[in-house]
């Protein structure tokens, strides 16, 4: 069974690109969001195992979006285009199990996170 | 030859009284008024003959500083210290209307025979201090226009060229993986790739331009102002006449108002054609632009001409913005060059 992720970020452009990367790399992608509230909502309909889910977002954060989804068993990977030191530190108190810079994303940096 | 051997009549004492810009308030030592020159009736709006003989603290001093003021003057009186004789302080004082208004306040002590007397030099400061306030926040929004600017250039480079930029990276990775077993589709990603770097690639040339356009450093005013009436979406005539380049700092405002001002008629004037005129005329570099379009800008609204209102301002100069609803928009820079 292929891990099914739900893609969380207000560009399109990007939220294209790393769902066909990661589908070639073998996850399935199950939706995409772009931003906080459609997040949540997704997460609640399409159950997926993961969120790549992006720090700025329109109408909230990443760790705000991060903190709401404790406890659901969804696992949170942050990524963002800021540097990893802004980010990185503050990922696991928002409840997310890393952080993989926007440039950086591939379905192997993906899975290295996971474990 | 001491001040008393000086031949002057008191005639003349007189006359310079009354003529002084100043206010002259002389008091005795019951702190009762006995001098009060036309400055004093002009400033504080009650004549000599209406203040004459009346406690000095119940017709300047605002309510709230009468008390302080009476015991100082008492403490002198019995001897002490004096906190504020021989020097220059600024204090708050009342008019006849009751408007408290900021004064500079100069007093010392009349040296004559006979009882004490106390001259205060009072000086209406109103409208220095409100020249002084509008500096300060003038120089504020000088600095939250250049926070704001930043702020927005951030957020471009984050939404634009670097967006475009990162998906550009993982449309190549895709590429490389898909390239030997499924050429058609990594060469239409690569289409898209080579295409999206050509739109980073003129994002980051606008943005480049927006911070500062590098024809204005390596040109000048003339051709630089020339490329932005090229790119104007309202047809602009350009004219200008300078015979030598103004100093870096005039060259870029006038640049800055030249931009917003067409930038804000092709947003908002639905105007049919617009004029761009430079006049470098002594010291003076004059900028103006001016529309036929629907009028009504509002310079106070948008941070754009607001801001580059205290830039002007900041270079001595004014942008004066006229615009009129159904008569156009005409925005004017004079701005001073220096020698």
């Amino acid at each position: 069974m292929p891990t099914r992720v739900l893609i969380v970020d207000d560009h399109a452009r990007f939220r294209r690109s790393a769902r066909r990367l990661l589908e070639l790399e073998g996850y399935e992608v199950v939706g995409e969001a772009g931003d906080g509230d459609a997040a949540i909502a997704a997460v609640a309909e399409l159950q997926p195992d993961v969120v790549l889910l992006d720090v700025n977002l329109p109408d909230t954060t990443g760790f705000d979006v991060a903190g709401r989804l404790r406890g659901t068993g969804v696992r949170v990977v942050l990524t963002s285009d800021r540097d990893a030191s802004e980010i990185a530190p503050f990922a696991a108190d928002a409840g997310a199990c890393g952080f993989v810079p926007k440039g950086e994303l591939s379905g192997a940096r993906l899975a290295l996170v996971l474990t | 030859m001491t001040i008393d051997q000086r031949p002057a009549s008191d005639a003349l004492h007189r006359a310079v009284l009354y003529s002084a810009l100043d206010c002259i308030v002389t008091i005795d030592g019951d702190g009762c008024i006995v001098e009060w020159n036309p400055a004093a009736e002009r400033t504080f709006g009650w004549t000599y003959e209406e203040v004459a003989g009346k406690a000095m603290v119940d017709v300047i001093v605002p309510e709230h500083l009468r008390g302080s003021h009476r015991e100082g003057f008492a403490r002198y009186l019995r001897g002490g210290e004096p906190r504020i004789l021989d020097r220059r302080v600024e204090v708050e004082a009342v008019r006849r209307d009751g408007t408290i208004f900021p004064v500079e306040l100069a007093i010392t002590r009349i040296v004559v025979e006979g009882p004490i007397l106390l001259t205060g030099h009072i000086r209406d400061i109103t409208e220095r201090k409100q020249a002084e306030a509008e500096l300060r926040s003038s120089r504020a929004r000088l600095v939250e226009t250049a926070d704001a600017a930043r702020r927005r250039l951030e957020r471009d480079l984050h939404d634009g060229a670097q967006q475009r930029l990162i998906a550009l990276g993982l449309d190549l990775q895709v590429v490389r993986s898909t390239i030997a077993k499924d050429p058609a589709a990594a060469g239409g990603l690569l289409e898209t790739a080579i295409s999206d770097l050509g739109e980073a690639i003129a994002e980051l040339r606008e943005l480049a331009r927006g911070i500062h356009p590098a024809i204005l450093t390596e040109r000048g005013l003339a051709p630089a102002l020339a490329a932005l009436a090229r790119r104007s979406p309202i047809p602009a005539s350009f004219e200008i006449v300078a015979d030598e380049r103004p100093p870096p700092a005039v060259e870029a405002s006038a640049y800055f108002v030249v931009s917003e001002a067409l930038t804000n008629a092709a947003k908002y004037s639905q105007a049919t054609c617009v004029e761009v005129a430079v006049l470098r005329s002594g010291d003076t570099l004059v900028v103006a632009v001016t529309d036929d379009g629907v009028g009504g800008a509002d310079p106070r609204t948008g941070s754009g001409l607001g801001g580059l209102t205290d830039r002007v301002a900041a270079l001595g100069g004014t942008l004066v913005v006229r615009s009129p609803h159904g008569g156009g928009t005409r925005v004017e820079a004079v701005i001073p060059c220096g020698s």
